[in-house]
């Protein structure tokens, strides 16, 4: 009887011991199929702009957005202006998606008539797993032609004074699924400016916020520090960009209700032709619609 | 590799820049000082230069039928009416002519300063 009382205590010990270490190879098997996996963070922001300014978000390979975006009259205009809606600034933009790294764009602005290409380059991802990256890294350079007569048109005039460009590094790091932030450090460069004391290079640093409050809508906020020592020497005083909105996705339209003291919507304008101050009550209400088609399967 | 290469396509791209400026770019066109306007010194030979191949003592009888403006009594009887033809203003006939377009800005503002302090004879 003790011999049969043994054999069973030892064939339970050893299909114990069997189950213990299947399920030890089982953990570390797992284990290995969660590390050769990176798990890449996606929508950080909800748009291609976080308002005024580009997001790291890019158009996705075969995709077109059409960007529909208005920028009304100074909030202070009062009454008789209907509070600056009866004067809107358009800009309309095509931006494709080449592959999911890079896309293209291209648009017009009221804003001294300018017609505005850019690319825009995904240079690192955040990302977690083998591949562990704590922020997105992103390029975007633009070129924007002024497309105003010339002032004078008798004098000789040269097309290279139409132009400007804008290059920015959008750093970008998702905290959590209703939190993201954004630094992007940015240059403008202009051509031709109006007077020795306006400056052909403007270097600006910028901020920029989303913070999700439901499943659809999120409250997104941009400020750009420009570094110009003095603005009341330049021949217009120009200040920080300051914007605040609201992002409201529907289906395949991300719809952004804003308000700004710039009027300006394209990169050179919003850095080099920002004349409004909020605490003088120089807001501008303003939209930006994006639908996006696609394209290529 | 191929990242790379894009980036510096774009960079290559805005290579083409320049540092210019208006008033320096455009010196002359730039000083235009329209305080205490001399008609000797500042209207004159903004005259000389633009109406007199016409509106000299010599030319005027031949080809605008006496209309002389190199003698501050001439010019200053037609002030006004020399303030309209120079800035196209409906009502008056466009000057220069023949298709010389319009005078550049700094002169008609020195002419419209000088005509605006009275049109005096300095």
């Amino acid at each position: 009887m003790r011999i049969y009382r043994l054999i069973i205590l030892l064939s339970f010990a050893l299909q114990g011991y069997h189950f213990s270490v299947a399920a030890q190879e089982l953990e570390s098997f797992l284990e290995d199929q969660m590390k050769e996996t990176t798990d890449f963070t996606s929508a950080t922001f909800k748009s291609t702009r976080i308002l005024n300014g580009h997001s790291n978000e890019l158009t996705k390979e075969g995709q077109l957005d059409f960007r529909i975006s208005h920028r009304f009259g100074r909030i202070n205009e009062g009454a008789y202006e209907f509070f600056g809606l009866d004067q809107a600034h358009i800009h309309l933009g095509l931006e494709y998606g080449i592959k999911d790294w890079v896309m293209v764009g291209i648009g017009r602005g009221t804003f001294e008539k300018t017609v505005d290409v850019f690319t825009k380059f995904s240079l690192l991802r955040q990302s977690t797993g083998v591949r562990n990256m704590p922020v997105s890294v992103t390029f975007m350079s633009g070129i924007y032609v002024n497309g105003l007569r010339w002032s004078d048109p008798e004098r000789e005039n040269y097309f290279r004074h139409r132009l400007s460009f804008v290059q920015q590094l959008m750093v970008t790091r998702k905290f959590s699924p209703g939190f993201s932030l954004q630094l992007t450090p940015s240059y403008l460069h202009r051509n031709f400016v109006e007077t020795a004391a306006d400056p052909n290079d403007i270097f600006a640093l910028g901020a920029g916020s989303r913070l999700k409050l439901g499943k659809r809508v999120s409250l997104n906020a941009e400020y750009f520090y420009l570094f110009i020592p003095d603005v009341e020497t330049l021949s217009t005083p120009i200040y920080n960009p300051l914007s605040l909105g609201i992002d409201i996705e529907t289906g395949g339209h991300v719809f952004q209700i804003i308000l700004t003291n710039s009027v300006g919507m394209t990169e050179n304008a919003f850095l080099g032709h920002t004349t409004g101050r909020w605490l003088d009550g120089d807001i501008h209400i303003g939209f930006n619609i994006s639908r996006v088609f696609q394209i290529k399967k | 590799m191929e990242k790379l290469m894009l980036v510096l396509i774009a960079v290559v791209v805005t290579a083409g820049c320049s540092w210019d400026d208006e008033e320096t770019f455009y010196p002359e066109l730039q000083i235009c000082d329209t305080l205490d306007v001399s008609f000797a010194m500042d209207v004159v030979p903004i005259m000389a230069m633009n109406c007199y191949s016409c509106h000299s003592n010599a030319n005027a009888p031949e080809f605008t039928s006496g209309f002389a403006l190199e003698d501050h009594a001439d010019v200053s009887a037609s002030s006004i009416r020399i303030v309209g033809a120079i800035n196209h203003n409906d009502g008056f006939l466009a000057m220069p002519r023949g298709g010389a377009g319009k005078l550049d800005t700094c002169s008609i503002n020195t002419i419209e300063a000088w005509v605006n302090s009275g049109s005096p004879d300095n």
